[in-house]
Order: C-alpha cells, then structure tokens, then sequence
C-alpha cells in the first residue's frame, strides 16, 4: 500500500479520536521501514491449532492404502475427502477452505517439525512459539520481531493477542502487547469517574514504594496500558463495519475482532488467534471435525470480511500446531502425540499449493512422521518476505526460506 | 543429573527477585521483627489474605505460634458439605430398562441424555465451585485449603470434558484436602488411582495392545521428575505399566483387572521387572529429581519465582530427610528466613483466586457473591478447568490488560455493593482526608504505598477532578471512601502475594 492511502486511512481514525494522536503521529513520523516495499502496513495472524491438530485427517493421504491400515476406524473414507490432487486432500469438514484452496489462496506445507521433537504440549508449543528447540527462551519469535522491528513505541497496538492469558510467541523484551479476549468489557468501571480514572492514573505509575518487588514494574506498566489501551480500542475499531458471516463460536468471533482491528489501520503488524483443543486421545473424529469445520469457515468469513475492506491483500495467516499425531489410532479412537505435521499460509502474499515432502507412513520414528521442512524454514520466510526484515536474529540461526510466499 | 525444567511460572527466571540469597541460613528459623504486616504476609501465602482482625491476631502471636496455629491445624469437619453432587448415572437409569445396557439406547435418546447431563453437570460444578471458594473464605484451617488448591494446579485434572463427573471431581477435591500436609509419594499413587484423573488423563481407556501414553508421560513430564529426567523409551515403558486399571462403568469405582494388564517385562528408569503402577511411583520417587522438582514447585508456589538452584537443592535435601512428607518441610519453610526476608516479601502475583478470597477477606465478608465467579472466568481462574494439564501457568502470566481490567473491574464492582454497608472498618474511617487515606493504606495494604501516594489518595478523598471540589464531609463520605477503597485495592502492590 502506498504511503498515501495509509494517511487517507488514518486520517478518518484522527478526526474521530482526539487522545489517541499520539498513535499515528509516530506512525507517521516513522522513516520507512527496511525491507519490502508496503511491508509497513502488513499484518501477520497467527492461528494456534492448540493441542496437536491430526495432519493425517486434517490432509488427508487418502491414496496412500497404509494410510487406511493405520487407521481402521477413523481413516477418512476416500469418498469424502475433498480431494487436492490424487494423494491428498482435506477433511470433508473443510469445503470453505477448500473452496479458497481452489482459488489459489492457500499454501499447504506438508511434514513441518524440528529435529528430536518434543512429545510434551507444554515443551513443544514452547519450542514453537519461542522458536528455540535447543534451549528454554523467555521472548517468543514475534515478541522478538516486535522488539526488533522499529515499531512506534508509544503504539500500544503493535502487536495484540486476541486471549485471555498471553501466549508464550508474544512475549518481548521491550514490547507490551495486550491480551485481548473480547472487546466487550474490555474497559476499566472506574474509567466512567473523572476523579477516579484521573487517581487510577496517578497511583499505578507510583514507583517509590515502601519493598522491592521483582513484579512491580510489570504490574505498575501492565494497569497502566490496561488503561490506556482500554480507553484508545474501541473508539479507533468503531468505525469498522464487519462483512463476513462469521461462525457463531470463538474462534469466528475472534476473527471478526481480528479483521476490525486489523482494517481499523492502527499500526498492528502481529496478531495472534488461538483454536482448540485439538489433543484427541480419544473419540478423535467428532472433536477434530468440529473444530477443522469452525475453523474453515470462519477463515473463509475473515477472508470475505477483509476483502470487502480491501485488506484481504496485506493480512497474511499463518497456522501452527505443537505437533500432528501417531500415524496408528489407539483403542480409544483416538490418536496420541506425535510429530510433523501440515500448516497452512492464507491470503496476502500467498502462492497457492503444495509444499514440503508428502508424509511418508512407512519409514516413521516409532510410529511418528518424520519432518521435512524446519518449522523455522517457513518463520524465516514470513519473517522475510512478508514482515521485511532479516529472520537470522530473530530466530537466532540462518534458516533457509521456502517458495510459498511471493 | 539434569537439572528439573523451571516451572512455568518464570521460564527465564527473570523475576527471580534483586539481591543476594544467604543460602546458609536461608532455611534457619526467623528471629526477625514480627508484627500485623508479617503475619498478613503469611496468611497470604498460607492461606487466602486476612481480615483486619485476623491480621491483628496473628500479630500479636510470635511467629512459631503463628505457624503452629496454621501447621496444626483444627479438624474441618463442622464444615458443610456441598450440596447434592449430580450424579449422570441417575439420568440413563430413568431411561434403561432392567437388565438393558446404555449402549442399546437409541441416537437420538442418547443425545437428549446427553444434553441434559451436560446441563445438570455444569450447574452442579458450578454449585461446586462456590462451595470451595466459600470454604477458602471461612476454614479455621485455611493452610489446608491452600494446599488443596496448591495441588489442584499440580495434579491437573478438569470437570465435565471427557466424562470426569461432579462427584468424581469432588472426590479428587477431597483427597487433596485430606492429603494436605501427607506424603507426596503416597498422594502421587493414590491420583494414579483416582477416578477423575484416570479419565482426564486415558489410563482408564488404555489396554495392553494399545497402551495410552498420556498419564506415563504428564505423571513425569507434570507431576514428578520434570523434562529431561526420562525418555521417551521410559514413557511407553510406564504405559505398559499402567494398564490394567478400570472404572467400572456401573458404579465409577477403580478396579485392577488383571487379564488387561500388560504382565511382561518392562525397564523403566534404569530398573527392570514385571512393573505395575505403584512400582512406577516408587521407581519415580527413587529419583534424586523427584524432590527436587517439588522443592521447585513449592518454593515457586509459596516462597518466590525462580528460586536459586542452591535453595532448591536446601529444600529438596528437606524433602528426602522427610521421606516426602510435606508437613515438616511447609512448617521449616513458613518459619524460615527466607520465607520474611525483603526477597520473598510481595515477590509473587496474587492468583485469581488469591485476589479474589482476599478481598473478601479484606471486607470481612463471611461469604463470597455472586459477583467472584464471574469475576474469576475473566480473571482466567476457573476452579476445576485448568487451561491443560499443565495447570495455570501462573505468575507474570497472570497479567495482561484483559485479566487486570477484570480484577479492577471485580474491585469497582464491590465496593459499589450493599455489601459495604456491613464492611466495619469501612464505616469507621475518620472524616479528615489525609488519615482515612493513611487508614486505608493501613487495612488493605498494610502500609505498602508510598507518601505520594497517601497523597494522591488525599486529593481524591478532598474531590480532586470533580465538579464538585469538595473536603470530605458527611454528606459525599460513602461514596468518596468507596472510591478510594477501590483506588487504594487497585495500586500495584494489591496484585502482589
């Protein structure tokens, strides 16, 4: 997008919100960032497929007979795939995103994982989200990119995770991002009080306090954006009218929060959604249905959302999951941890199809796929082609990129 | 020996707090100054906070008689139970014919009993719920309390998901309880063997041709040794162990059932044998990480965030001294120095729960509203759902906008309640701004703020920002130290433990 029509943008959000100046006047006195052209006004959702989506019924192998010995009773029936080409294709729930597969704007990238996978949700949604396998890291990979990208400090919308707890992928060193689990009461009581909301400020900020506690700069620094952060949302995403027919679950209703923050052009180059659980020991089918069938369509409602906006361009989406699941189902119709797995790039930026190596069910690691593309193969792209900006110090390594994003 | 993966609470260790740690001492008993600030201190931590009163009482104890009284405890049993318990086995009965078993129903009979035992079970864990938080608020014996809730976190199991039912979830509730101050070992096999645990984590679903792993592993990775301290190898081993044990589908009781135990030979942590669950636990406890992992979690849970691994290695040698029963360690580590020196001091952020118990303690309410579980959702504190297995992450993760936008909005929300109207202390504040400002600073937080802030606390008292600029009088008097009762609740050493 033209530097131009990012000031036709805002310029609407200026003249409703007087306090909130302060936002886009550093997001206008901003020199360029390095990197792609337009890279200034691209946003990056991240859609975390919590518990560890099945990739085997997910995208389904379904020309692979090994594939129906593994899994007598859960396999899906060839008949009701939503068939890619003749080895693979969705699951059946899945007709929406199939529908915008067809229309080139997903990028399937098969067999995604990390050497000596971690079978643990809590160790390996770390690994994901810090995107250090080798060692424990406090920031998360985009908590890194926030602090790294030059981003408008005073912004206090940077980056923001629609959650009610803060994942572990947006933690920083120098950033604050909010949490954000709805936008309805999302809002201090004691704000409606002139005196109140003008003691509320003064006294959160007090550092000279009587003890020493290491939690008392992030307590004082959090109340304070709570605040602030409270009063500036909702006024700056008013003005978005949402145009998808979103799902009534929570992950539609965070995707349409998402599209109006997003189209509102505050500033926010990272978001971050979540979706599950996906942890299916048992009784596997009705549970990932659902969840694969909510999640289909309220991409597809997000996507229509955004491009009536003309934001479906520049609002790229990345899933992950920490880990896909045991090529053979359990007793319980269930199927249990396991190791690589399927993601999927949406949207902006996106070279619709096939990547990375198809999953090969008979040379396994005791029964797990094994991954072909490193995980942080496809951050180092985003990182690069979408975000603009060098992935090596942020992900700490030099890692190769794939061809997925253009 | 790799050493036991930090808890979640502070991965980096960042807010492990300033200074130096006197690892020598650091477990010797307290000498210090004891006064109405340290004991509140402890009941904060023991406990669920303190009224005015209870804070002056133990003040006015010494601190071996203060933990004493928390120690050893008085018996619960003058309690009330909680109300009828929703048994769903109740509602296919009325359905069944003698002799019929539930899986002849037909689809769409099934689903209406489905949906109506949903309907029933959510309401009764609900009911559940406001029956602990009630229990937290009132128990004579809150220390007892806090370990049950210390445990609900560590041996994660959730209601309702995957079959767990109101009753199974208070009986596993109880056994917490019960188990308070016992013996870790022996709490460890006998959640092995509770009902709500063995459906939240598969072993009631396991069989010897297809062993779960879910148990074998979270009963490592979660509740006992810690990442790195097994392999995967040891997981499937477990597994194998682990089978055999039933719910017996007509009455929710465990059963070993021989003919579904995997009998051969397992090497599990070194050891080889014909293993079954409790040799799992033993083997486990034989670990020299065992202690250390529970001296890590206790110390993150009651003393501070990412304790020095010298400190964790004091309380872990405890911990094998004592055979792995908890009552003489919680007692050394409450009257320890490190337990009061500046380092510990509001060095956690209050839970939810904490905060929410807290203020109620704070109030001297002698039971909870309608507002605290409403209040907990948002807060991200629902008892009995834990977010996963991994239980509440705690810490700094329990800030965000979101959540401390809930917690003030819970605070505003009660000191706006008829409730305060029987809030004693709240009606005794003098008229003079700048003493009921210092007054109140010295009930809710116990003098930790600063003279600025008595100060600001000053000004709104005397109508800074009104229209109506105004002393504190009589007539504006309820509503001005409502106001500075919520202000005074919401500064940023409240949210500390």
């Amino acid at each position: 997008m033209k530097r131009r029509n990012f000031l036709a943008g805002t310029l609407t959000g200026l003249a409703v919100v007087a306090n909130t100046q302060h936002v886009f006047a550093q997001a206008l006195a901003q020199s360029p960032l390095p990197g792609l052209p337009g890279a200034a006004n691209r946003c990056l959702v991240l859609i975390n497929l919590q518990g560890g989506n099945d990739g085997l019924n997910c995208v389904v192998p379904f020309g692979n007979p090994q594939y129906y010995q593994l899994r007598p009773t859960i396999g899906v029936a060839r008949n009701d795939v939503l068939s890619i080409n003749d080895k693979v294709g969705f699951n059946p729930t899945m007709r929406s995103f199939k529908s915008m597969y067809d229309k080139g704007m997903i990028a399937v990238v098969q067999s995604v994982g990390y050497p000596n996978p971690d079978h643990s949700h809590f160790r390996s949604t770390e690994i994901w989200q810090t995107a250090a396998p080798d060692k424990y890291e406090h920031t998360g990979w985009l908590g890194r990119y926030l602090d790294d990208a030059n981003l408008p400090k005073d912004n206090l919308f940077n980056g923001v995770a629609l959650a009610q707890v803060l994942p572990e992928v947006m933690v920083a060193g120098k950033t604050d991002v909010p949490a954000i689990a709805q936008i309805n009461g999302y809002g201090l009581i004691s704000d409606r009080n002139n005196s109140a909301s003008m003691a509320y400020t003064k006294l959160v900020s007090d550092n000279r306090l009587p003890f020493s506690s290491p939690y008392l700069a992030h307590v004082a620094e959090i109340e304070d954006h709570a605040q602030k952060g409270s009063q500036e949302l909702p006024k700056l995403i008013a003005g978005y009218k949402p145009a998808g027919s979103y799902p009534a679950t929570p992950l539609g209703r965070s995707l349409a929060l998402a599209a109006q923050i997003v189209g509102s052009n505050l500033g926010t180059r990272v978001l971050y959604v979540q979706h599950g659980s996906f942890d299916t020991h048992v009784g596997q089918k009705a549970t990932q249905d659902r969840l694969l069938g909510e999640f289909s369509d309220a991409i597809k409602a997000f996507y229509d959302d955004l491009a009536a906006h003309g934001a479906d361009n520049r609002v790229l989406t990345m899933t992950f999951s920490e880990f896909g699941r045991r090529t053979a189902e359990n007793a319980s119709r269930g199927t249990d941890h396991g190791e690589a797995s399927p993601l999927f790039l949406i949207g902006g930026g996106v070279k619709g199809g096939m990547y990375g190596a198809y999953p090969d069910l008979s040379d396994t690691n005791m029964g797990n796929l094994k991954f072909d593309t490193d995980f942080r193969s496809v951050y180092a792209t985003v990182l690069e082609r979408w975000l603009g900006r060098p992935s090596a110090p942020i992900l700490q390594g030099q890692f190769s990129t794939i061809a997925a994003l253009g | 020996m790799a050493t036991a993966l930090t808890p979640r609470t502070d991965v980096a260790g960042i807010y492990r707090p300033a200074g130096h740690l006197d690892a020598a001492t650091a477990l010797a008993p307290y000498k210090g100054a004891w006064d109405a600030r340290m004991a509140a201190h402890l009941l904060r931590r023991a406990g669920f906070g303190s009224s005015p009163d209870e804070a002056a009482k133990y003040g006015s104890m010494d601190v071996h008689a203060a933990v004493d009284a928390l120690i050893d405890f008085p018996t619960t049993d003058s309690l009330p139970e909680p109300d009828d318990l929703y048994d769903p086995r109740a509602a296919y009965m009325q359905y069944l014919q003698p002799g019929m078993r539930p899986g002849a129903l037909d689809d769409m009979t099934k689903r209406k009993i489905g949906q109506d035992v949903r309907q029933h079970e959510r309401q009764s864990v609900i009911a559940l719920q406001r029956w602990w938080l009630n229990r937290m608020l009132v128990t004579p014996a809150p220390l007892q309390e806090k370990m049950a809730l210390y445990f609900h976190g560590h041996f994660t199991s959730a209601a309702i998901q995957k079959g767990v039912s109101p009753v199974m979830v208070y009986n596993q509730n109880q056994l917490f309880r019960t188990s308070a101050l016992g013996n870790l070992r022996d709490l460890t096999w006998q959640v092995s063997t509770d009902p709500a645990m063995m459906i939240y984590l598969d072993n009631a679903r396991s069989d010897p041709q297809h062993p779960n792993e879910n148990y074998a592993r979270e009963l490592m990775e979660l509740f006992t040794l810690g990442v790195g301290n097994y392999t995967e190898q040891d997981v499937r081993e477990s597994a194998r162990a682990w089978t055999g044990w039933i719910l017996r589908p007509r009455d929710g009781t465990v059963q070993f059932v021989p003919f579904r135990h995997d009998n051969g030979s397992k090497t599990f942590l070194g050891e080889t044998g014909n293993f079954a669950g409790r040799d799992i636990v033993d083997i486990i406890f034989k670990q020299p990480a065992s202690a250390t992992f529970f001296a890590n979690s206790l110390l993150n849970f009651f003393v501070y965030n990412g304790p020095e691994p010298q400190l964790v290695d004091a309380v872990a040698k405890l911990i094998r001294k004592n055979d792995f029963t908890i009552k003489p360690v919680m007692s050394t580590l409450l009257r320890s120095n490190v337990f009061y020196s500046s380092r510990a001091y509001r060095a956690l952020v209050k839970s939810p729960v904490e905060f929410a118990i807290g203020t109620y303690k704070t109030l001297g309410a002698k039971e909870i509203d309608d507002r605290a579980q409403r209040a907990l959702v948002q807060m991200g504190q629902i008892l009995f759902y834990p977010p996963n297995v991994a239980g509440w992450p705690g810490g700094a993760n329990w800030l965000t906008s979101q959540t401390v936008i809930a917690r003030e909005n819970f605070l505003a929300s009660i000191v706006n309640s008829p409730m305060m109207d029987s809030v004693d202390w709240m009606q005794k504040m003098p008229l003079k701004a700048s003493q009921a400002a210092k007054d109140l600073i010295a009930t809710v937080l116990h003098g930790d703020a600063s003279a600025q802030s008595v100060a600001q606390l000053t000004d709104y008292l005397n109508g800074a920002g009104t229209s109506a600029l105004g002393m504190l009088s009589g007539e504006n008097y309820p509503e001005r130290i409502r106001g500075a009762a919520y202000l005074t609740m919401a500064m940023p050493a409240y949210q500390l433990n």
